[in-house]
């Protein structure tokens, strides 16, 4: 009884002045955390893209030359060129794809679950799995697609040793294992549009394509544009794949920017200049990641 | 306050900071606590270890009769076929004869260079030692992350080759030395772990004896290909960086070529560079399979062992699989010889060399396994387990010889010409830019010696940066 008339907890908070320094005591562990993994690491990071290393120890600070060196090394030009054009034409293709898989999928007929669920394996699939999987579908002695060519009396297709045929390459592995993503965003997309436009232009007596640039298209296009940032933001950060697939070859031809900092960092310690690299990287998905925000908050609305 | 009304009263804020402050206060002593008791561990010296004073050869020679008084020790290494047999004879013989508990833990390669690197950056102690390639030894010395074994009694004797003796000290005993290192004396930072080095694999049945020259190769191996004896002549690795510079190293050496003059200019643009460059992505490419510039170990390893391929250059992983006939096709068809020559007969050695991290835990135990493993017991043991050894005493053990016929061919190898990769930290980066240069000629089917040029300017460029030449 005594315990209930001498205190009552939350009045005795609002007179002391704790109630105020509380609310951050109790997000303190949450706050360190996050200070120790990621605000820590960008500051050493950014203070590291200033220095020049040699033997793994900053020898000097030299300011913005490796940012300045960045632009002058033609490795890295040409791997920020190739990492554009792989993220377009995948990005591109595996929306064109996914879409006309989401449309196909959206109709409610037999099978139609297990056909989207089928659909979808192959992004669950580990990347480095994928990567292997497709250097023994391209590998020009002992692929399956050398042995099927020899089957019927062909030559094995040289996919992995020439530049533009391991680029494709790569692309088509990026394409079979993303597809499904955006197939899954845009099905999502789909099936939440509202259906009095469709049934409108039904009585209307519209065809299925006028339907589709009239209608499907313009209510869906906020959902692609989410969907197209999401994937983009993931496709410039590729590794795994072009890593056990080509290592960056033949020569630079699949060189994606995450191959050379991963070698300028981890190969040749050059961590200063790495860091710029990484850094410019990092603005590039930060300025892609603020459009994809951007355009999630206006469809909220 | 009776415990009664402790169990009652709610919880103020007082109570909550005490409680707070005990929490933290009890973590901290538990971490503290728990770093004292690895520190204890790890300075406390092992009594299995033999005096870390010792002479070399005295502790050589009681290392097999060592107490067995326990303890640990962990063994990094990259994953590679040579350490199968040292795995699994060597490891347990250590245990056996001195009671340490040994860890061997492995990466794949790329990997483990990085993050052995980075274990002994940081000091993190994961690693007592390392088993690294021969290249990484500038790297991981100039950094001063290994262990200078002098201080503890450890010496280079006279048995090991000298080509093998040389890549254990750092800097260089002999050549040129990279800037911040060009005085001091060479302090021994590494021991030989497995002598392994190039060596020709040929088919018998299209080579009575192995090709003596580079000409020799190329007609019997054309002859071979026309008269459909064999699919490929001559099979290497072609994927870019690494690979491909370890294909082209025995030619372009054997060329009379080198990488770089005593001041580290690039050289390898030579008259002879550009013919070594020219004949292997002409000549030698249209032996090989239309593929070979995706071509890897494991690719170049199944075109000899599946049947497909007439000779390949190729390190001792593969080679000791040759008369197994559950990774063989060709068992009895296939003999090891010197690597052919055009003015010499130069492989590339590419020994595996360990060395003890200076942040080891178990510091003491790592020092009693080198000493262990510099004993005749152990190297003849490894040699008969059929890994190529570090010491020529164990090199010619009958028994090693009679059972592993790759033996004798490796130490002749040795004696004709066998030479390790330039001794800078920054060879990493400048076999990327050959690699890179040599597998786009190789992918076009021309332009070796252009490749080499543009290689030279871009190593010219890139040691200009790191200050060689200020």
């Amino acid at each position: 009884m005594a315990v209930l008339t001498t205190s009552h907890p939350a009045r005795a908070l609002r007179g002391s002045g704790l109630d105020r320094v509380l609310p951050y005591l109790m997000l303190g562990p949450t706050l360190f955390l996050v200070l120790g993994v990621v605000v820590y690491p960008l500051i050493d990071g950014l203070r590291s893209s200033t220095g020049f290393f040699r033997f793994g120890r900053q020898i000097r600070s030299v300011g913005l030359d490796n940012y300045a060196q960045a632009f002058n090394d033609p490795h890295f030009t040409g791997a920020i060129e190739t990492t554009f054009r792989f993220v377009v034409l995948a990005v591109t293709i595996e929306t064109v794809v996914g879409l006309a898989l989401a449309l196909l999928c959206a109709r409610e007929v037999r099978f139609i679950r297990r056909l989207r669920s089928t659909l979808i394996l192959p992004m669950i699939i580990t990347p480095v799995v994928v990567g292997i999987v497709f250097r023994l579908i391209y590998a020009s002695d002992v692929g399956l697609l050398a042995s099927f060519a020899r089957a019927f009396g062909l030559d094995a297709p040289e996919i992995l040793s020439t530049g533009t045929g391991a680029f494709w390459g790569l692309v088509f592995l990026d394409v079979w294992e993303w597809t499904p993503l955006l197939f899954l965003i845009l099905l999502a997309g789909i099936q939440s549009m509202p259906v009095e436009p469709f049934e409108a232009a039904k009585v209307d007596g519209a065809g299925p394509w006028r339907t589709f640039v009239d209608h499907t298209l313009p209510l869906l296009r906020p959902t692609i544009l989410v969907a197209v940032s999401l994937r983009a933001i993931d496709a410039l950060t590729t590794f795994d794949q072009v890593y056990v697939l080509t290592r960056g070859g033949p020569g630079t031809s699949t060189q994606l920017i995450s191959i050379y900092g991963y070698q300028t960092f981890f190969q040749f310690q050059q961590v200063g200049y790495a860091a710029a690299m990484m850094f410019m990287v990092a603005l590039v998905v930060v300025v892609v990641s603020g459009f994809a925000i951007a355009l999630m908050r206006r469809r909220g609305r | 306050m009776s415990e009664d009304n402790i169990l009652r009263r709610p919880i103020s804020r007082r109570d909550l900071l005490k409680l707070g402050a005990a929490i933290g206060g009890a973590g901290a002593s538990a971490a503290f606590l728990a770093a004292c008791g690895a520190t204890g561990t790890s300075s406390a010296p092992s009594a299995s270890a033999a005096p870390s004073t010792a002479p070399a050869s005295s502790a050589a020679a009681s290392a097999s009769a060592a107490p067995s008084t326990g303890g640990k020790l962990v063994i990094g290494a990259f994953e590679d076929g040579a350490l199968t047999p040292f795995k699994g004879t060597i490891i347990p013989m250590f245990q056996q004869a001195t009671g340490i508990e040994v860890e061997f833990l492995t990466e794949p390669y790329d990997s483990f260079f990085a993050k052995a690197f980075q274990d002994g950056q940081s000091k993190a102690g994961q690693y007592d030692i390392y088993i690294m390639d021969d290249p990484w030894i500038p790297q991981y010395a100039a950094a001063g992350i290994l262990e200078e074994l002098g201080q503890h009694g450890i010496e280079m004797d006279a048995d090991y080759p000298k080509p093998f003796a040389d890549l254990g000290f750092w800097p260089p005993r002999e050549g040129a030395r990279v800037k911040g290192f060009e005085s001091g004396d060479p302090k021994l930072i590494a021991l030989p772990t497995i002598g392994d080095l190039q060596t020709l694999t040929y088919r018998n049945d299209v080579f009575p004896t192995a090709p003596a020259t580079w000409d020799d190769l190329v007609s019997a191996g054309q002859a071979a290909m026309s008269s459909n004896k064999i699919k490929y002549g001559f099979v290497f690795r072609g994927v870019k960086g690494n690979p491909v510079v370890t294909s082209f190293y025995p030619i372009f050496r054997s060329f009379g070529a080198d990488f770089f003059d005593d001041k580290w200019n690039p050289i390898f643009n030579s008259a002879e560079g550009k013919a070594a460059a020219d004949f292997f992505v002409t000549t030698l490419k249209s032996l090989a399979p239309k593929g070979v510039a995706e071509f890897d170990s494991d690719q170049e390893g199944a075109a000899i062992l599946g049947g497909d391929a007439a000779a390949i250059i190729q390190y001792s992983g593969n080679a000791i699989k040759s008369d197994d006939p559950a990774q063989s096709k060709v068992v009895g068809k296939l003999d090891f010889g010197v690597v052919p020559k055009k003015v010499a007969a130069i492989a590339q050695i590419g020994i595996f060399i360990h060395g003890v991290s200076a942040s080891a835990p178990n510091k003491d135990n790592a020092i009693a396994f080198m000493k262990w493993f510099a004993t005749t017991e152990a190297q003849t043991a490894l040699a008969r387990a059929g890994d190529l050894p570090v010491k020529t005493s164990a090199f010619t053990d009958a028994q090693a010889v009679k059972d592993h016929r790759l033996l004798p061919v490796a130490l002749a190898q040795l004696t004709a010409g066998a030479q390790a990769r330039p001794r800078t930290p920054d060879w990493s980066k400048v076999e990327s830019i050959i690699g890179e240069a040599l597998n786009s000629a190789l992918v076009a089917g021309s332009g070796g010696g252009a490749a080499m040029d543009t290689a030279a300017g871009q190593v010219k460029d890139y040691l200009t940066q790191q200050g060689y030449y200020s």
